[in-house]
């Protein structure tokens, strides 16, 4: 029964695909079937299958998942005060008279805005709003404003503290639990806060390399394509910078651990609802509409992993993860190229699904065999990460790059649009490799480990003396004193 | 009835959307409660705590009645909007209902237990732990009656992308 598992989630990609049914949807339909066939072939009984309800109401109680709605609203609030239009201007004023200044402010944007926005489906909708009219001001090429906007969409998958980093700090932990128990080893088990630390490097080196190709698109554009540029004001650098610096002292905090990544969530979420109260954005209804949205979008987060909890305990009852396991075993050559293996199925499955649906599902399934044979469980976190952002932008199921030209309407040939998308998909491309290659990226921001014991160096004749003065001295012949008989004291 | 079961699913999620400013603020407080005050900052922890878990319950029909569930629908939008009812229909059928209605038999003596013992948080001592297993049931609740008004009324969930 165990291959089962694998035909069901086969069913579950193409069944996406093919009908258009919410993806959680899917996923109930494929429990169904699993458990009906377990139960028929007697591979597990009904009262295996209690357990659902219980680890249903884990997820309800969760610390870190308390984190999803504040995000959400913290992103709603964000869109209404006006403030990415805010930032985009000031970028783009003091990135001036360079012609890359718009699409560098977009990848800025995108950075900020992406780690918020729930899902990379939600930041193709928020940027392009944002961005599509401004870029055609620029005199930004229809091909390449697709591009930016996808790539700016995928920023949020590994710019810290984004909701996909901390759903999957909590996918890692239970993985690398599970790994560490089955292994015996006696590592520190990863949390998202070592994985948010950890995605920090690489992130940095994307943005750069997205600004680098920025500068460089900027340098082709012919002065009379791009029209007059919209200033800033002071009012709008004011609030630019206010905003920048508070998200930087709220990432940072979470980086360095002073506050978790929930009370970050919660104190945005405060500061910005604040903050829009002060500027009369919340008056008339707006509110409630802010509350119905982000209640809604919660929602759409969270039936996924309803769903794929039933799911991934319904693929566990069927043998479905020691089949994978076994597989993940058998895989010939090292540690890296099982890791390249286990990397290549994560973006495979993410032409079909979205982030959160890969945490949810693919990995609970993978990463735990994986982890038993690469221990570095941040390393495994953020290559994770990046394939899937890679997934996303590739041509031509890349999820966010069909969305960015569905939402945009260009008339754009796909052949154009991977032109403009190539020195980018470069780029991502480069640092995944680089993160491949030299692991210790990931731990560079790592907290300072506590000095080891310096044993130092004696010579044979210092090791002797040492020896002869912690040697006990043989009991004098009637006895210690002040000790009882019993203990070998004086009878 | 059909028209009152919809009234009453969008009456309890407009009530429980307020939860979320509710929550912020609760796990705002915590902080500082915890750093300078040094007390009830778990009291704050497990109100957000079952807040969340109700705001959870709703927030999944939520989504659904806004069409905002996540679906790589790029093919089925050809589809005639008959053939997409249709699909709808079988995924509710054979997949939300059955979902629904198992965990709810197999749910129901925990909900029971913890509901008959006003059960508290096992850390803290603090009331209203059973209130995060009746959000379990509230979740499985308000997605049956929303399938029901989906499959006898006129809503559809395949809808647009999160």
């Amino acid at each position: 029964m165990s291959s089962l598992g694998l035909i069901l989630i086969a069913l579950v990609a193409i069944g996406v695909i093919l009908t258009g049914l919410p993806a959680f949807v899917m996923l109930l339909i494929a429990a169904s079937i699993g458990a009906l066939a377990g139960l028929a072939s007697g591979t597990f009984s009904v009262g295996v299958l209690g357990s659902v309800p219980q680890r249903l109401i884990t997820l309800l109680e969760s610390d870190i998942l308390q984190a999803l709605p504040l995000y959400l609203l913290m992103g709603a609030l964000l869109n209404r005060l006006g403030l990415a239009e805010a930032i985009f201007r000031t970028g783009t004023t003091l990135m001036s008279p360079s012609r890359a200044a718009p699409m560098a402010s977009s990848f800025l944007l995108g950075a900020m805005l992406g780690p918020m926005n729930g899902s990379v489906g939600a930041s193709v909708l928020a940027l392009s709003q944002t961005l599509g009219p401004r870029l055609v001001k620029a005199g930004v090429a229809p091909a390449s404003r697709e591009a930016i906007v996808a790539v700016a969409s995928t920023l949020g998958v590994v710019v810290p503290p984004s909701l996909v980093l901390i759903l999957l700090g909590d996918a890692m932990l239970t993985a690398h639990t599970i790994a560490i128990n089955a292994t015996g080893r006696s590592d520190r088990i990863v949390n998202t806060q070592d994985l948010l630390r950890g995605a920090l490097a690489p992130a940095g080196l994307f943005i750069l390399a997205c600004l680098i190709v920025s500068w460089l698109i900027g340098r082709r554009i012919a002065t009379a394509d791009a029209q007059v540029q919209e200033r800033s004001s002071s009012r709008d650098r004011f609030v630019a910078g206010l905003t920048v610096t508070f998200f930087v002292l709220l990432l940072g905090g979470v980086a360095l651990g002073k506050f978790f990544a929930v009370e970050a969530a919660a104190l945005g979420a405060v500061t910005m609802f604040i903050a829009a109260s002060v500027a009369g954005k919340m008056r008339r209804g707006a509110l409630g509409l802010l509350l119905s949205e982000t209640i809604a979008s919660t929602g759409a987060l969270f039936a996924p992993l309803l769903a794929a909890t039933t799911f991934t305990l319904i693929l566990r009852l069927l043998g479905t993860d020691k089949l994978i396991n076994d597989w993940v075993a058998a895989l010939p050559g090292g540690e890296t190229l099982a890791v390249i293996s286990i990397l290549g199925a994560i973006a495979l499955a993410a032409f079909a699904l979205d982030a959160f649906e890969i945490i949810f599902v693919a990995v609970p399934i993978l990463a735990p065999p994986l982890l038993m044979r690469a221990p570095d469980a941040v390393w495994i976190g953020v290559l994770i990460l990046l394939v899937l952002q890679m997934s996303f932008l590739l041509p031509p199921f890349g999820y966010a790059l069909i969305l960015a030209r569905a939402t945009l309407r260009e008339p754009t040939k796909l052949f154009d649009v991977m032109r403009a998308l190539a020195p980018f998909l470069v780029g991502q491309i480069a640092v995944l490799l680089l993160v491949i290659a030299v692991p210790q990226i990931v731990h560079l921001l790592d907290p300072p480990k506590p000095p080891p014991m310096v044993e130092p160096t004696l010579s044979k004749e210092e090791l002797d003396a040492r020896s002869k003065s912690i040697t006990m001295p043989p009991p004098p012949p009637f006895g210690l004193p002040g000790l009882p008989p019993s203990l070998g004291g004086k009878p | 009835m059909i028209e009152l079961i919809d009234r009453g699913i969008g009456a309890l999620i407009a009530i429980l959307k307020w939860a979320a400013l509710v929550v912020a603020l609760l796990l705002f407080v915590q902080w500082p409660l915890r750093e300078w005050l040094q007390a009830y900052s778990r009291e704050a922890n497990d109100l957000g705590q079952w807040l969340f878990a109700l705001f959870v319950a709703a927030s999944v029909t939520a989504a659904t009645r806004a069409h905002r569930h996540i679906a790589a629908d790029g093919l089925a939008r050809n589809y005639s909007a008959g053939t997409r009812r249709v699909i709808a229909a079988v995924g509710i059928v054979f997949g939300l209902l059955p979902w629904a209605m198992f965990v709810g038999w197999a749910g129901w003596p925990t909900v029971n237990r913890s509901v008959a013992v006003l059960e508290r948080f096992q850390d803290t001592g603090n009331h209203g732990y059973f209130l995060v297993k009746v959000a379990l049931l509230l979740l499985l609740v308000l997605i049956v009656l929303q399938a029901i008004v989906e499959l006898i009324g006129k809503r559809t969930t395949a809808g647009p992308t999160a």
